[in-house]
C-alpha cells in the first residue's frame, strides 16, 4: 500500500531532489516571511527574474552558472535601489523597470546562445537534475541565509515593524533593507534549479503568507511557513513523479498553494 | 518536534557565541548636567528643503522638568521634537540634550511620534514589543538575555500585565500608546520627548499615563506636545511655539531631579 510513498526512494534522483527541496524550501520560508511582512514581494519577484540574464551570461562566458545569478540578482536590487533614490521614481516603479529590462537581457542573450530548450530547465526549473555539487550549492547558501536571519533577528523583526525606532537607537534601518535585499537574492539562487526562474518568487511569498496566517510572532510565521514549504515541495515531487504531465517546479508551487488555502479559510479571523 | 526545537535553539544559539557584540551606538555618559535641553538661536524646517518651522529659539528646559509644548497646528512642535530626538537635523544655532548635540542612537532619550509608523498585521506580542526598549542595551548580534524584569516592571507601571501575550495589532490606540512609553522606559530614557500623546486616547488610558508621568514621582524630564488647555496646570513650564518663535511662558518651580 505504501509502494507510491517508498518506491521513488528507491531513486537516487528522488532523494537528491528531496533534500534539495527540504533545505530551499526551509530558507525561503523563512526569508518570505519578511518578504511577506514588509511587502516586498515584487522586490523578490524581480529578483528572481533577473536570474535569467545571469545564468544564460554565465553559459556563455563559461564560468559557473550560480555566480552569474547572484550577480545578476545583486545588480537588480543595486539599480533598482538607485533608480529609486532621485526624486520623481518610486521604488515601485524603479523595481519594475529593473525587473523588465533584466528579463528582456535574459532574452536576448538566450538568442545569443542559439538554444532555447537549454534554458526550458532555467525558466520553469528541473529538480529532477540536482546534482551533488548542486546540493552543496543549496546547502552552504541555506547555511549562510538561516544563519544570517538568525543572527539579525530582532534587528530584521524590529525594523520591520518599526523602522524609525531602529534609527532612533543608532541602527540603520536601510542596512537591514540591504540585508534583506541580498539574502533573497542568495535565496533565489538556491531555488532556481528547482521550480525555476519564473516561479521561485512563489516560494518567497506562499509559504510566508500561510505563516502570517497562522503566526503570532515571527518565528512563528517561519516554523508555519518551512511546514508548508516542506508539504508542498514533498507533496509536488511525489505529484510530478507519478503524473509525468506536471512538471516538477510547478507541482511543487500547486502543492503550496493548498495549505495556503485551507490556512485562508480555517485560520480564525484575527 | 521538541527534539527538533531544542535541535534548532542549540545550532541558533551556537551561531550567537560565534558573534561579536557591537553596539549600536556609542555609550553614553550616565546623569543629566542641570539642562536637559538648552537650546540658542535655534532654526529648523521639518524637511531638508522645506519652509522654516520657528526660527531663533532659545530656551532652557531643567531636568526633572515636566514641560508642556503648545501651539497651533503647523507651529513646529513637531519639528522640535523630532530636532531634539535627533531624527530632523537643525538648519542654525546650537542645541543641546543631555548635555550633547542630538543624534541618534541615545539611550537615554526617548520620543514618541503622534502616529508612529508601525507595520500593521505585524506578528508580534505586546511583550516583546516593550523588550525592544532592552535592544538600546544589546547590540548587533546579540540575543535578549537579560532585562525581562525591567520589562515586567514596565508592563505593571503602565497597566499592561495582562495584555502581555495579546498581538500588538489588536490593541487599542491606549492601549499601543502605553506599551510604547513602557518600551521607552525599558530603554532607561531619562527625557521623553511625546508628540501629543492623548490625541485619540481612551480614558482608561488616559488616567494610566497621566499617573505614570506626573503623579508617581520618576524622575524624567518630559517634552510634551499638547493641544489641551485644560492640561496646563500640571506642567512646570510651558514653551508656546507661535508664528515660527518660541517662547517660555512659567518658569519650572520646584523640580530639581538630578540623577546619579
Amino acid at each position: 500500500m505504501l509502494e507510491p510513498l517508498t518506491q521513488p526512494l528507491s531513486e537516487p534522483f528522488f532523494v537528491r531532489a528531496l533534500v534539495a527541496v527540504a533545505l530551499s524550501g526551509a530558507t525561503c520560508a523563512c526569508l518570505g516571511a519578511y518578504v511577506v511582512l514588509r511587502r516586498m514581494a515584487f522586490v523578490s519577484t524581480a529578483l528572481t527574474h533577473s536570474i535569467l540574464p545571469g545564468v544564460v551570461g554565465a553559459l556563455l562566458l563559461g564560468v559557473s552558472p550560480y555566480l552569474g545569478a547572484l550577480a545578476a540578482a545583486l545588480l537588480t536590487a543595486a539599480g533598482a535601489a538607485w533608480l529609486a533614490s532621485r526624486k520623481g521614481t518610486s521604488e515601485d516603479s524603479a523595481v519594475g523597470v529593473m525587473l523588465s529590462v533584466m528579463f528582456a537581457a535574459g532574452i536576448a542573450l538566450m538568442q545569443q546562445a542559439n538554444s532555447w530548450r537549454d534554458f526550458a530547465g532555467l525558466l520553469f526549473g528541473s529538480v529532477v537534475s540536482v546534482g551533488g555539487d548542486d546540493l552543496l550549492v543549496i546547502g552552504a547558501t541555506a547555511a549562510i541565509v538561516l544563519s544570517g536571519l538568525r543572527a539579525l533577528h530582532k534587528e530584521l523583526e524590529l525594523a520591520s515593524f518599526d523602522e524609525e525606532y531602529v534609527s532612533l537607537l543608532g541602527a540603520r534601518p536601510a542596512l537591514m533593507r540591504v540585508v534583506l535585499l541580498v539574502l533573497v537574492a542568495l535565496g533565489s539562487v538556491a531555488c532556481v534549479r528547482l521550480v525555476g526562474a519564473l516561479l521561485t518568487t512563489a516560494l518567497f511569498v506562499i509559504p510566508a503568507a500561510t505563516g502570517v496566517l497562522l503566526g503570532r510572532t515571527v518565528p512563528q510565521v517561519m516554523a508555519w511557513g518551512t511546514a508548508c514549504a516542506l508539504a508542498g515541495g514533498v507533496g509536488g515531487l511525489y505529484l510530478s513523479y507519478h503524473v509525468p504531465a506536471v512538471p516538477s517546479g510547478a507541482g511543487i508551487v500547486l502543492c503550496c498553494a493548498l495549505p495556503y488555502l485551507a490556512a485562508r479559510i480555517l485560520a480564525p479571523r484575527r | 518536534m521538541s527534539f527538533f526545537a531544542s535541535l534548532s535553539r542549540h545550532l541558533s544559539d551556537a551561531v550567537f557565541e560565534l558573534l561579536p557584540s557591537i553596539p549600536y551606538a556609542p555609550k553614553e555618559k550616565p546623569g543629566c548636567p542641570g539642562n536637559a535641553v538648552e537650546a540658542s538661536g535655534l532654526s529648523a524646517s521639518a524637511r531638508p528643503d522645506g519652509p522654516i518651522a520657528f526660527r531663533d529659539a532659545t530656551f532652557a528646559i531643567p531636568c526633572g522638568c515636566r514641560t508642556a509644548l503648545i501651539g497651533p497646528n503647523g507651529s513646529g512642535k513637531s519639528t522640535l521634537l523630532r530636532v531634539l530626538a535627533g531624527l530632523t537635523s537643525i538648519r542654525s544655532g546650537k542645541v543641546l540634550i543631555g548635555g550633547e548635540s542630538p543624534r541618534l542612537g541615545r539611550s537615554r532619550i526617548a520620543y514618541l511620534a503622534q502616529r508612529p509608523h508601525l507595520a500593521e498585521q505585524f506578528p508580534l506580542k505586546l511583550r516583546r514589543l516593550v523588550q525592544m526598549g532592552t535592544y538600546a542595551h544589546h547590540g548587533w548580534f546579540e540575543e535578549c538575555r537579560h532585562g525581562d524584569e525591567s520589562v515586567d516592571r514596565a508592563l505593571k507601571q503602565l497597566g499592561l500585565t495582562e495584555l502581555a501575550d495579546r498581538p500588538v495589532y489588536s490593541l487599542s490606540g491606549g492601549q499601543l500608546q502605553r506599551a510604547l512609553i513602557a518600551r521607552a522606559v525599558v530603554q532607561g530614557a531619562e527625557v521623553l520627548l511625546l508628540d501629543e500623546p492623548y490625541a485619540a486616547l481612551d480614558q482608561p488610558s488616559r488616567e494610566i499615563i497621566d499617573r505614570f508621568l506626573f503623579e508617581q514621582g520618576h524622575a524624567f524630564t518630559v517634552v510634551m506636545a499638547t493641544h489641551d488647555p485644560a492640561d496646563l496646570g500640571r506642567f512646570d513650564r510651558i514653551l508656546e511655539m507661535r508664528d515660527g518663535s518660541v517662547v517660555t511662558r512659567h518658569a519650572c518651580s520646584g523640580h530639581d531631579h538630578r540623577h546619579a
